[in-house]
């Protein structure tokens, strides 16, 4: 996913560079009426514009995150809070945080004791899984599957005050 | 009048170009202590992102408020004395939000999200009240700025017709409108509306500062405080492309007016400006999810009249047109080009499938500062070019190659970080231990502070050339004119 937002980045990015040197460089000579053919292209772009953002819309918002995987039964459950600056974790029916099973959807139940914070997940690899805001007064419901065996961080995603850059905590998935 | 006019327009210049260049210190200062070159304590560190990103936002969008102004004036009765007097408020804010900031430390972020300015805060209380008393100074004097355009637009050209409805409906007026003041009132509504909304978030948070038993609630409130940092923002943006619509026409020989679609388009920007912003609570799951539809629908929307309408309307203006390429006109063009670039990663970024990814990473000011530092920073500095009747031609193209190098460079790294996953808003990098995100976090920094140099070196340049050519005769003519 990462890789193609970064991708079709660098091509538009590309393609809108070489537009405007192309558009300098034809300014060299002076013709009447000379844009006509922009119009032209115009009739062509605009319609084709639409008709892209409309298909691209149409793919990314069924894979929307607020009801990913909302039809299988999480495997575990676990309730977030942020604090001031340290995250505190607890799993529904256990004593303490264990070890996530790999593979399979979890939950994660995302709050905030004191002021708004940002949870990320970050995988063994250092690539971020999915993230979620942690604000106080309202719980944010995200499930996620993490694939990969290790440890994952867990990496504030919104400024929190003095301590946010380390604000780190760490859940274990076999 | 002209010249009183013309005065009143450098004073919001001269303030909004100076506010720029500390604000790019303060900003390399960040980059260097991101890059572990320099150390500075964390709350530190945050003032100055504060200062920075309020300085940036607020300081920018005061000058382009004034391009407007000095352009309407033209033919419309704006007042002087509102001029002078926003004037007068705006410095008073801004130097009681330095003082807040820089030296009482207050440092919750641009956006200061509740209740962060009153819970544990690094900074003593006095300076979160300075910074929402100066903050809402600002908003007041942005306020009367904007009315009294509107009035004065409404007064010339008669309130009905500012947002151009006579053309959607097809007909075609007696008296054409000027697509200037389509876009002015545009922006004066926008911005007015943006501005309100900060007002109304600001005297909450007063409020809440004055007795601290008030609480507030924090999803609202995130609400109205984006609607506001949104709208100024994307204002400032507009009033740049004011700027290009009013002085292009002058370089390219060929007419720019207002026609059925270009008044289709800047209605649609008005509306998708004031919705888009739903954008920046995509990560806010309990928002209810038809307001993020709306955020995607209106961001991919508001790419359709910028590109067809605004873009290709430069472009028409440049093709073939043998236009030659002094300052004005090459600055306006790479400026479009630049606002375009932010905003294909804007609406990457706008995809809420995508934002999982790229929410608070270094992506999101990536994209904003490209909008800013080589699109509407371009267009204010070619309207300085043309409005000082600058001289010094080949001075001021040389030290926009060494903006572009040094713009595009320093964007890059932000873009690298996001990329990669580096967290935005992070004082240091070195407590993150996974993946090799601190590594390249610190190198990226330091980079980009590199290249920030080089850019704030060669817009030192550019000022200088403003005034290095300019002859007695035409400063003359200038003041006779
Ligand atoms: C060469 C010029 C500039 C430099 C070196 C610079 C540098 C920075 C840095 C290092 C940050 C913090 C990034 C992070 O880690 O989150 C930042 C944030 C920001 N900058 Fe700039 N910047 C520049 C130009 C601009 C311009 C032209 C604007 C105009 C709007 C701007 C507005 C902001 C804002 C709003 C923030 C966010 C502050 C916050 O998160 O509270 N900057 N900038
Ligand atoms: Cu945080």
């Amino acid at each position: 996913m990462l890789k193609i937002a970064g991708l079709v980045t660098l091509i538009l990015d590309i393609i809108l560079v070489l537009t405007t040197v192309f558009l300098m460089w034809s300014a060299r000579k002076a013709v009447e009426h000379g844009n006509k053919p922009v119009y032209k292209v115009r009739a062509y772009y605009a319609p084709a514009l639409i008709i892209a953002l409309i298909a691209i819309f149409a793919f990314t918002i069924t894979r929307m995150p607020y009801r990913a995987l909302a039809l299988t039964p999480p495997a575990a459950t676990v309730k977030v809070t942020g604090h001031m600056w340290y995250w505190q974790f607890e799993q529904e029916g256990q004593p303490a945080l264990g070890a996530l099973p790999k593979g399979e959807v979890i939950e994660f139940a995302v709050t905030a004791a004191d002021v708004n914070h940002g949870f990320g997940v970050f995988d063994p690899d250092g690539h971020i899984v999915g993230q979620t805001q942690a604000m106080p007064g309202y719980t944010n419901r995200v499930r996620m599957v993490l694939e990969k065996p290790g440890l994952y961080h867990v990496l504030c995603m919104e400024y929190c005050g003095l301590v946010h850059q380390a604000m780190i905590g760490f859940l274990t998935v076999e | 009048m002209e010249k009183r006019n013309r005065n009143a327009t450098i004073a919001w210049l001269v303030v909004s170009f100076a506010v720029f260049i500390v604000m790019i210190g303060l900003g390399i200062t960040m980059r260097l202590a991101q890059g572990l070159r320099i150390e500075i304590p964390p709350n530190t560190f945050y003032a100055l992102m504060t200062m920075h990103g309020l300085g940036m936002a607020g300081g920018l969008f005061a000058g382009a408020l004034s391009i407007i102004w000095y352009i309407i004036s033209r033919t419309c009765k704006v007042s002087l004395a509102v001029s002078w007097f926003s004037w007068v408020l705006f410095l008073i804010g801004a130097v009681a939000l330095l003082y807040a900031t820089l030296i009482g430390g207050f440092g919750p972020g641009w956006y200061a999200l509740y209740p962060l300015p009153f819970i544990n805060a690094a900074w003593p209380s006095w300076a979160t009240g300075v910074a929402i008393i100066a903050l809402l100074i600002m908003g007041v004097s942005w306020l009367l700025y904007q009315l009294d355009m509107l009035r004065a637009m409404a007064a010339q050209y008669g309130a009905s017709r500012l947002l151009a409805w006579e053309y959607i409906a097809g007909k075609k007026p007696a008296e054409p409108l000027p697509a200037v003041i389509l876009i002015a009132s545009m922006c004066a509504i926008a911005g007015a509306l943006g501005t309100l909304s900060g007002a109304v978030t600001l005297i909450l948070y007063l409020l809440k500062w004055i007795s601290p038993g008030v609480s507030l609630d924090a999803l609202l409130l995130k609400n109205t405080m984006f609607m506001f940092g949104h709208v100024i923002v994307n204002v400032c943006i507009y009033c740049g492309l004011c700027a290009v619509y009013h002085l292009m026409p002058k370089y390219s020989g060929r007419p720019w007016g207002v026609n059925r679609i270009t008044a289709i388009a800047w209605n649609a920007t008005l509306f998708f400006v004031l919705f888009a912003y739903f954008h920046h609570l995509y990560m806010d799951f309990a928002q209810n999810k038809a307001l993020h539809i709306i955020g995607q629908i209106t961001s991919y929307g508001s790419a359709i009249p910028a590109t067809a309408v605004s873009l290709f309307g430069i472009a028409s203006q440049v093709y073939k047109s043998g236009m030659k390429w002094r300052f004005t006109p090459t600055a306006f063009v790479l400026g479009g080009m630049g606002w375009a670039i932010g905003g294909v990663a804007a609406v990457v970024d706008s995809t809420i499938m995508v934002n999982s990814y790229f929410h608070n990473t270094l992506w999101v000011p990536a994209h904003f500062h490209t909008y800013f530092l080589v699109g509407y920073i371009f267009m204010f500095f070619g309207f300085l070019h043309d409005f000082f009747n600058s001289k010094a031609e080949r001075f001021a193209i040389s030290s926009f190659v060494g903006m572009l190098v040094g713009g595009y460079g320093f964007l890059s790294m932000f873009y690298l970080g996001g990329y990669y996953g580096v967290p935005r808003r992070y004082a240091a990098y070195t407590a993150i231990q996974v993946g090799d995100i601190a590594n390249k976090g610190a190198l990226f920094a330091s980079l980009g502070a590199l290249f920030a140099a080089v850019f704030l070196l060669s817009a030192i340049a550019f000022a200088i050339s403003l005034f290095a050519g300019r002859s007695k005769a035409t400063a003359e003519a200038v003041a006779t004119t």
